[in-house]
């Protein structure tokens, strides 16, 4: 196959706005799938990532195209996460391109995430198909698509293909605009071997097997592979390509993308944007860029089982197999007992890995509430980072906090600025810029991470009746008047539900949490008193009052199965109650700490 | 599937407890889910032909005319609905089948509004020796409300009837958490029965059980709990002043009155089921018959045993069960038996809820009123 005949791409978009469903029609067009085998959007092949509707894994697949004129191409598609919280993958993953498709939802218009994959693929110097998807829906406007692709995105509106991915209209045009305006991969197969990771997964038969593009030379089983980034010899095992099924090849040469394995034990350890090349004719520099998947948001997981410690090591160990952002170090909790503090790309990652544990793995688990990573700049002078509220030094030891923040764009129909505003000032975040592109407005806030980790992204979407969209990247630590909020339960304080809040949100948070713990921690047998403390100062009190009565007033022969059976329904509703001292504390009440 | 030879007593157990469904009243009340119907004379007399039925064919089983039967009970239903030479047709069939020995304890609950002195002589004549008089109320406005038929003034009158036709072992049942019932009113009804000197006395907080009137429609003036605390309590105290005690989450008896038949069913002992919808619980098993009347005679008349459900108890079930239900007595349980759940029974002593003395681990009249937070505890882990 000449690199002529070569062309590599991705689908890029909005969340909703049809990538799943534009691949799987490329798929189905050029026969890399037979349509009766059909499972819809076969790329998001894992469970939840068809429950929740987004790509969570990247997959890729080599569609081979037969043009009317009888020549045969071969596109690469490679796929791309799909939310906010994983844009290092997408941005590798378009690094292994030359072009994109960039999908407008013709009833939605451009959106935040429209925007970003856009400078996303406009860095990585992507040719850009816009693609209209959506043309079917009764409130579809393409007219008015074209304009805001030409307004916001500056492309030439008459570039934009109008489609049905649903109903496979115009997907033919999409096909013949890949081969005609995607540039064919540069690259020279006789230079020494350089190749890209954008992604990769664990076989438990074959180790990892990683996504590979090529850009020089060529790949086959045998060779040593150096992985540049950590200076990590393996022997190359196998390469082939995904047809969607992996499919063995004798070789990989510049230009193509494929799989290779060679018997690497975790995806950690061929992580994404690393440099493969020879390790006996290495090519002279690696790729830019590389950078690690820095978890942002930390929680402790704590299985409700003392018992099931080594189980759940035992799930994270597998997990972190394919999840290379995923970090997990042993921690104590004087009120959960053994746990892990993990760290996660965002909340989506946070919850997927905790569904995931608990449904793949069959453990029932305390999460703590997330928490983000703080500096304290100690009195003597010290730099820590500690992403454990619990583990702040005392107030008399530290200097000043710092907490991170993110540059975050909002993206929304004019109408809704008032209200984006407002979230935005309650959410401590400073306005940057504003910019308006016809009816929508871009505007750029600075927010400090932890304001927006949890409800902030549900709250734009309900002010602004769903069209807001919003995208975020790491700024940097800023100073800040932190506390930290203590909850004594019946005058122990319960280190899993200490928080880092902002001085100023302290007193309505601490009330709000007592409040919060108030209605879910169920009446026990004596009373349970909630406090919100900051140091000695208590700032917050409620009562859960002692449970009165709790029996079964009559129990004879006929009824001792219903009885007992009434009484496994009490018990499985207390399947998710820790014992925290004395009180039994729900598994709620620990996500409840940011969501009060 | 279990078949019939699988529904045996074990071979060292205690005596077998015989209990009978009559499953038939003139009026459901308001807060029953038990299983009957409405009484008419020619089901009865059908009914009572498939029951004699049921027994002989328990009966047919080789291990029936050596087990003894130490406690016989008619439940309902409404039992006294039953006329003396019914009654009588009955005890003369179990006698035959099995080994009633004099001592066997025979209760019967009755009605208030249908225990008349010929019925009561008629009863004790036919064998039994015990009857429990469904009061449940003093207040004429609070028994309406209840669906009783009965007023305050037939109560007390079936009460000395049965007195007057010699029974010298009664038991009186009755209700508190009503809609409407303040602590006052309730107090007067204790004190006014306990002067009956009934031997025993059963009393229960209303529940709303599923398949109750009460619990699809739902009713208005429930007492909140704090006063249905309050009225568990009053009676406690004024029991246990008269000399009663209690010696189980509901019931209260005077010195060597406790109800035999019910103490089968909290020792975990076995007993025969015989009527539609009774349990029997024999070996490892736990059975009830079919609960449609017309089913369960149809079955018999047929020849068939009118089985509809059964269960085959784990190890681990029977140790949770026999903890549960051996705690609500107040004679308690060994300590071993709690030994799994050690932190607990500590945490419960030092509520006052659970006391260890004399080789027995019992609930505390306190613990009683919370004892279903311990049970779930007993439950083994879901499988």
């Amino acid at each position: 196959m000449t690199l002529s005949r070569i062309r590599n791409f991705s689908i890029v978009a909005h969340i909703d706005h049809g990538k799943s469903t534009l691949a799987d029609r490329l798929l189905a067009l050029t026969g890399a799938m037979d349509p009766k085998k059909a499972v819809d959007q076969v790329l998001d092949s894992m469970d939840l990532e068809r429950e929740r509707g987004i790509t969570i894994k990247q997959h890729t697949v080599r569609l081979p195209y037969l043009r009317q004129d009888g020549q045969e191409y071969t596109l690469n598609l490679i796929d791309t996460p799909g939310h906010v919280d994983f844009s290092y993958e997408v941005s590798r993953s378009l690094a292994a391109c030359e072009g994109a498709l960039l999908i407008v939802d013709a009833a939605q218009g451009v959106e935040a995430q429209t925007l970003a994959n856009f400078y996303l693929a406009l860095e990585a110097n992507l040719t850009i198909i816009p693609i209209i998807n959506k043309i079917d829906l009764p409130q579809a406007d393409v007219e008015g698509t074209r304009r805001q692709i030409a307004e916001i995105l500056g492309l030439n509106p008459e570039d934009a293909i109008p489609i049905s991915a649903k109903f496979g209209t115009g997907v033919p045009e999409v096909l013949e605009a890949i081969v005609h305006r995607i540039p064919p991969p540069p690259g020279d197969p006789a230079a020494p071997l350089k190749a890209l990771v954008f992604d990769s997964f664990y076989d438990p038969y074959q180790g990892v097997v990683v996504y590979v593009r090529i850009f020089d030379g060529r790949a086959r089983a045998g060779m040593p592979a150096l992985l540049m980034s950590n200076g990590r010899v393996y022997e190359v095992q196998q390469v082939g390509v995904f047809t969607p099924e992996m499919k063995p090849v004798e070789e990989l040469a510049a230009g193509q993308v494929g799989y290779l394995t060679a018997g690497i034990k975790r995806v950690a350890d061929a992580k994404v944007g690393e440099t493969i090349t020879d390790a006996h004719r290495p090519t002279a520099a690696s790729f830019p860029g590389y950078r690690d998947a820095k978890p942002m948001v930390f929680a402790g997981l704590y299985p409700v089982e003392d018992t099931a410690y080594q189980s759940l090591r035992d799930a994270l160990d597998k997990l972190r197999l394919n999840d290379s952002a995923l970090t997990f170090e042993p921690e104590t909790s004087l009120a959960l007992g053994f746990g892990f503090r993990s760290g996660f790309l965002g909340l989506l990652h946070m919850e997927i890995v905790q569904e995931r544990l608990e449904r793949e793995f069959g453990l029932t688990l305390i999460v703590t509430s997330p928490s983000v990573r703080y500096r304290v700049v100690t009195t003597g002078g010290e730099t820590l980072e500690i992403d454990n509220p619990s583990k702040l030094p005392p107030a008399g030891a530290i200097a000043h906090l710092e907490e991170p923040y993110v540059r975050a764009a909002v993206f929304a129909p004019t109408e809704f600025m008032n209200p984006i505003y407002r979230l935005a000032q309650d959410k401590r975040g400073e306005h940057r810029a504003l910019e308006y592109l016809g009816k929508r407005v871009h505007i750029t806030f600075d927010f400090p991470l932890a304001e927006i980790i949890v409800d902030f992204y549900d709250r734009l979407k309900s002010i602004s009746k769903g069209y807001a969209s919003l995208d975020y990247d790491f700024l940097e630590f800023r100073p800040s008047e932190l506390v930290k909020l203590d909850i004594l339960l019946n005058g122990d304080p319960v280190d899993a539900l200490s928080v880092i809040v902002h001085g100023d949100k302290a007193y309505d948070k601490g009330r709000a949490l007592a409040e919060k713990l108030r209605a879910v921690i169920p009446r026990q047998l004596f009373e349970v008193a909630i406090q919100a403390a900051i140091g000695s100062r208590v700032i917050a009190r409620e009562t859960v009052k002692a449970i009165r009565k709790n029996v079964t007033a009559k129990c004879y022969g006929g009824d001792i199965t219903r009885k007992r059976k009434l009484l496994e329904k009490q018990k499985e509703g207390k399947k998710r109650m820790k014992q925290v001292g004395k009180v039994e504390v729900p598994q709620e009440a620990f996500l409840s700490v940011l969501k009060s | 599937m279990i078949g019939l030879a699988d529904l045996r007593p074990s071979q060292s157990g205690p005596a077998l407890g015989l209990y009978l469904h009559i499953p038939f009243c003139r009026q459901r009340c308001h807060y029953c889910s038990f299983n009957t119907g409405p009484y008419r004379p020619a089901a009865m007399e059908r009914f009572l032909t498939a029951l004699c039925r049921e027994i002989d064919l328990v009966g047919d089983a080789d291990w029936a005319g050596r087990a003894s039967i130490g406690t016989v009970f008619f439940g309902g239903g409404t039992p006294s609905l039953l006329e003396a030479d019914e009654m009588e047709r009955l005890l003369e069939r179990l006698r035959k089948r099995f080994s009633l020995a004099p001592a066997t304890e025979v209760t019967v609950e009755c009605n208030p509004e249908s225990l008349t002195r010929e019925k009561a002589e008629g009863y004790r004549l036919a064998g039994v020796n015990r009857l429990s008089l469904g009061v449940q109320s003093l207040d004429a406005g609070l028994l309406v409300k209840l669906g009783r038929l009965h007023s305050p003034e037939e109560a007390r009158h079936a009460f000395e009837t049965a007195r007057h036709a010699g029974f010298d072992n009664l038991s009186v049942d009755l209700m508190y958490g009503l809609p409407g019932l303040d602590l006052a009113r309730w107090e007067e009804t204790v004190r006014e029965i306990l002067a009956w000197r009934p031997e025993h006395l059963s009393a229960y907080a209303l529940t709303l059980d599923a398949g109750s009137r009460w619990a699809r429609s739902g009713v208005a003036g429930l007492p909140d709990e704090d006063t249905v605390t309050a009225e568990y309590w009053a009676l406690a105290r004024r029991a246990a002043a008269a000399g009663y005690e209690h010696y189980e989450i509901s019931n209260y008896a005077r010195p060597g009155f406790r109800s035999r038949h019910n103490q089968v069913y909290w020792r975990g002992e076995e007993y025969v089921g015989l009527g539609p919808g009774a349990s029997g619980f024999l070996g490892d098993i736990r059975y009830g018959n079919v609960e449609p009347v017309e089913r369960y005679c149809a079955l018999l008349e047929a020849g068939t045993r009118p089985l509809g459900t059964y269960e085959t108890l784990t190890t681990a079930q029977r140790q949770a069960e026999r903890g549960i239900l051996g705690l609500r007595l107040s004679d308690g349980v060994p300590p071993d038996w709690l030994a799994g759940v050690g932190p607990l029974v500590e945490a419960w002593k030092s509520l006052g809820l659970l006391e260890v003395a004399g080789g027995r681990c019992r609930l505390t009249e306190a613990g009683f009123w919370l004892s279903d937070s311990l049970f779930v505890e007993l439950l083994p882990p879901a499988p």
